[in-house]
């Protein structure tokens, strides 16, 4: 099959594009880093396609960046009907003037419906400025998004204090509605080969951007932060097998390392490293326990813990009562693994 | 009746939780082990102005009263008995005479300074044959020209290790005794003929300076004397009174921390496959310290409230020292008991809260004495005079 | 060199307990904190005054009459504080908050610097700083570490991928720093006592503005509505994971990375 007549088509069809009910389409900021398409957007073009279906509207994507054009073949086959694509050297690295110039201006002659962008903190940046700009609501961090289909309304919920509970909001009366999308909260769609398009190049001549860089922040250290506040906390104890693993293991989760007091008494850690109701009392989002037996004075230390994975070789070791994984096996192999599994094996 | 803390005292029970929370607690285990007297907490105390608590602002305090005095001890005696120790000898005592019988200069002089956490201050009336029997003291003072020479010691000084100023009782006419006889002096530490003759090696408050003071020819400019000639009993007296409520204030903490670990224990610890919480013999402990910390709260800020109002308040301090020494030993016996081996391990502050706790019914006055103050104010009602 | 702080408040989430099973939210304290980013800034703009000298005021407000969030700003040792009130206040998204502090920054006459929390420790949002620079027309530094200023701008810290990189911009401006960048100071004793107090020109020092006189109706509704609450699934504990070493680790590094997303 001749591949340019397809190209043809569907360049035509774009052109006679027209969403019902003067909605305006769901659009997505595309956000690419060293060639590749941030899996965030192609989480919120899968997002953005069940919208649109509910919606009856069009799925377009927004690409700027510095020889980005052939990275729309991607946002085709994930399932956008069309993508304007501002290629200039000007748009990397990311700063914000230019492209919320760029955007503003895309959006003031093709007023979308709904936005997504990623929860990243380029979509960060830009989401506020550009719902500012054209008068829209704007919903941060969205886990799980919905449509409400009188008025047109997408519900989303915001997780809050990390995730104790959510919110459902919603900006009925606004135009557009702007959400930024949690990477990783939703499933990437399926990239079809087959789908292909042919971009609408948009000419432009960015801004100058308002920060300048000056240098890197030489020795700069952002404040430490306390065990008793860590977000995750790989503990370590009699029973790790090799501590010097988990410890890498630490490193790579960019966790911060502790153990029970029996790892205190055999020298793996230092005393303000005990998890123990007599030590730090911690309630990390994730608490990973190797080689823990778990007596209850460890266990009352860590059981605030939000989401508890437990390895250790006696299958009837206490620490697997407050766990919600249990691995029972020998730790050092598992961490090996485990090392592996997460990309961080040397 | 409004027993609602003002937004003010709310503010400044935040203020000092905040502080303690992560300037006290974190070293309460590492003092006590090392035997060492915070000076950098101290320091950060008088910083944010928290040592002139109660003094008037124009002395360098933050004029807060002696409900915000009580609020700060409380805060602080939940940390750690050390720390509020140090605190309550500086200002409860040490600092607290020149406040109520300085004069104007003595307050720009030395009640500034101490009120910053510039300089510490001390209280100087035990003596090895004169402790809860204050008035037979022995350290004495003569008249020199412009000076007065003061000989003798004092034993058990808290704060005597490290204070720059001592509010200091001598005897000056020994004819009269302690009524008439007995003179306030404020001395500085580092005067010739002033010593510090040793440190005590204690069984709690291993946080704090206990130390044996020596006079030898100390010359103390007759400026410096505190209220009166003759006067310094009442002074000291009026002091202790103030000590006594804000011992009892500390005391209030530290019951509540004991209280709030056992609660926090028995959610926590199972024993024959129910948590302790749910065993009744728990249940009546808890439910008994929770009462008598109640009353006692409300005996501590109802007294400061007295205080702060201007109405006299001397047995009432002395019933908040004793109910208060006696709730919070009462307290951390029970927070051993629930905690089982932890509450005798090393490794957890109810041991240390258990050791720390027993002070509190001997120094500022035995229980004993307490009671002695108690009931002859009871009897003095009804005519009858008691002579200790 | 004027710089307005604002300062938000947020219950103490030590307080409250979302009961998943039940899916309610209980309150058993109510007490609040002010947002961590906000506190962050406000130590910010006090470290800039005791460098150089500024002029720094906190805004704050809240529907309900409570003005503590701007007692503890000034008890830290802000120069001045505005506190908003009224009607018009109940349901203030930010969109509504960037336009009235528009509103106050006109008011004032103008400022050189606004420092805001970069996000709320509730709902994790960070728009705010964002909206008031579009609303103002300014420059925006979001997320920064430290805030100086040189040579009339303003430099900050910020991150740049693994790195930190050093940003500047021309005054005036928008900072936003997160909520662990620094450690806010100890109020002072005597000048908590005095602005509870109301003595000590402290009383002088708040500004009472009704947000009916500075937007007009339409200005303060929102575009933002809540409509419910949602609980994350019951935890469900002891879950053994089972097979060859390998797919085992696949499974963990599965959780955690479904777990940690977006940290």
């Amino acid at each position: 099959m001749d591949a340019s007549y397809l190209d043809l088509v569907m360049a035509q069809q774009e052109e006679t594009f027209e969403d019902a009910e003067g909605g305006g389409g769901v659009w997505v900021v595309a956000e690419s880093a060293g060639g590749e398409m941030a899996p965030v957007t192609l989480e919120a073009i899968g997002v953005a396609r069940t919208l649109a279906e509910s919606l009856g509207a069009y799925v377009y994507a927004a690409l700027l960046g510095d020889g980005v054009r052939l990275l729309a073949e991607t946002l085709y086959q994930a399932g956008v009907n069309g993508v304007r694509v501002a290629d200039h050297q000007g748009l990397s690295p990311f700063s914000l003037e230019p492209h919320l110039g760029i955007l503003v201006d895309l959006f003031a002659e093709e007023p979308p419906e709904v936005v997504l962008l990623g929860a990243t903190e380029i979509g960060g940046a830009l989401a506020p400025r550009l719902a500012q700009q054209l008068g829209g609501g704007l919903i941060e961090h969205a886990t799980t998004v919905s449509l409400d289909p009188t008025g047109r309304t997408v519900e989303a919920a915001i997780p809050i204090y990390g995730g104790e509970y959510f919110e459902v909001v919603a900006c009925p009366e606004a135009r557009p509605q702007f959400l930024t999308i949690e990477p990783g909260a939703f499933a990437g769609p399926f990239l079809d080969e087959y789908r292909r398009g042919e971009p609408t190049m948009v000419e432009v001549e960015p801004s100058e951007p308002a920060v300048r860089v000056v240098g890197l922040a030489e020795g700069f250290r952002p404040p430490e932060v306390r065990l008793a506040e860590a977000s995750l906390v790989v503990a370590v104890g009699r029973q790790a097998g090799d501590p010097a693993q988990v410890e890498r293991l630490a490193e790579a989760l960019k966790g911060r390392l502790a153990g029970d007091r029996g790892a205190w008494d055999a020298g793996l850690i230092e005393a303000d490293q005990v998890v123990d109701v007599r030590g730090t009392v911690v309630s990390p989002d994730v608490y990973l326990a190797v080689g823990i037996r778990g007596d209850t004075f460890h266990r009352a230390a860590m059981e605030g813990a939000a989401f508890v994975v437990a390895i250790h070789p006696d299958r009837e070791a206490p620490i697997f009562e407050k766990a919600d994984l249990c691995v029972v096996a020998e730790p050092g192999e598992v961490v090996e693994a485990l090392l592996t599994a997460i990309g961080s094996a040397d | 009746m409004d027993f609602t803390f003002s937004r003010e005292a709310k503010a400044l029970r935040r203020m000092v939780r905040t502080f303690v929370e992560k300037e006290v607690a974190p070293i309460a285990a590492e003092i006590d082990r090392e035997h060492r007297v915070p000076m950098e907490v101290m320091r950060k105390l008088g910083e944010i102005g928290l040592l002139g608590v109660c003094f008037p602002q124009e002395y360098g305090g933050m004029g807060a009263g002696e409900e915000g005095y009580c609020i700060l001890m409380e805060e602080l005696g939940r940390a750690c008995t050390s720390t509020a120790t140090n605190v309550g000898a500086h200002i409860g005592i040490g600092a607290m005479a020149i406040h109520l019988d300085g004069t104007d200069e003595q307050k720009r002089k030395y009640l500034t300074p101490l009120a910053r956490g510039e300089q510490f201050a001390a209280f100087g009336l035990t003596e090895s044959n004169a402790g809860s029997d204050a008035a037979n003291i022995s350290t004495r003072a003569v008249r020199d020209g412009d000076n007065w020479v003061v000989n003798g010691g004092k034993v058990y000084i808290t704060n005597g290790g490290y204070a720059d100023v001592v509010t200091l009782m001598a005897v000056t006419d020994p004819a009269l005794g302690a009524r008439g006889g007995v003179t306030a002096f404020i001395v500085q530490s580092d005067w010739t003929g002033f010593e510090v003759a040793r440190e005590e090696d204690k069984m709690g408050i291993r946080g704090t300076s206990t130390a044996e003071l020596v006079f030898d020819d100390l010359r103390v400019p007759h400026e410096n004397v505190l209220g009166k000639v003759g006067e310094g009993f009442v002074t000291f007296m009026k002091s202790l009174d103030m000590g006594r409520l804000t011992l009892g204030a500390a005391c209030l903490g530290g019951a509540q921390a004991a209280l709030d670990w056992s609660v926090e224990w028995a959610k926590t610890r199972e024993q024959f496959g129910t948590q302790l919480a749910q065993k009744q013999s728990i249940q009546w402990m808890i439910a008994d310290i929770a009462t008598e910390l109640e009353a006692l709260r409300s005996l501590v800020y109802r007294v400061a409230w007295m205080v702060d109002t201007g109405q006299p308040f001397t047995e009432l301090a002395a019933m908040c020292k004793l109910y208060g020494s006696e709730v919070a030993s009462r307290a951390v016996d029970l927070a051993v008991q629930i905690h089982g081996g932890l509450g005798y391990s090393r490794d957890y502050p109810i041991e240390r809260a258990f050791r720390d706790a027993r002070i509190a019914e001997i120094f500022e006055g035995t229980n004993e004495i307490q009671r002695i103050v108690i009931a002859s104010r009871i009897f003095r009602e009804h005519g009858v005079r008691i002579s200790p | 060199m004027r710089i307005l702080v604002i300062l938000r408040r947020v219950l103490d989430p030590a307080g409250i307990v979302a009961h998943r099973r039940l899916r309610r939210l209980f309150i058993n304290r109510e007490e609040y904190l002010i947002q961590p980013g906000d506190h962050s800034a406000l130590e910010a703009a006090l470290r800039i005054k005791d460098l150089g000298g500024a002029e720094v005021v906190v805004v704050s407000g809240q529907p309900e009459p409570d003005d503590d969030t701007v007692c503890r700003g000034l008890a830290m040792g802000a120069d001045g504080a505005i506190y908003l009130s009224g009607e018009g206040f109940a349901g203030a998204d930010d969109g509504v908050a960037a336009r009235l502090l528009q509103a106050v920054v006109d008011r004032l006459g103008g400022a050189d610097l606004v420092l805001v929390g970069m996000t709320t420790l509730d709902t994790a949002q960070a728009q705010l700083g964002p909206r008031l620079a579009g609303a103002l027309g300014w420059p925006q530094i979001v997320g920064a570490w430290s805030v100086e200023i040189v040579d009339g701008r303003v430099r900050a810290v910020r991150r740049d991928g693994d790195d930190y990189v050093v940003v500047e911009t021309d005054l005036p401006a928008v900072v936003t720093v997160p909520g662990r960048a620094l450690e806010p100071r100890y109020p002072d004793g005597a000048r908590l006592v005095n602005v509870y107090r109301g003595e000590g020109g402290m009383g002088e020092a708040v500004l009472r503005w009704d947000v009916a006189d500075l937007l007009h109706p339409e200005g303060l509704v929102p575009l933002l509505e809540n409509r419910g609450r949602d609980f994350p699934p019951e935890r469900e504990l002891g879950v053994r994971v089972e097979g060859t070493t390998e797919e085992v680790a696949q499974a963990v590094a599965e959780a955690l990375r479904a777990r940690l997303r977006g940290a």
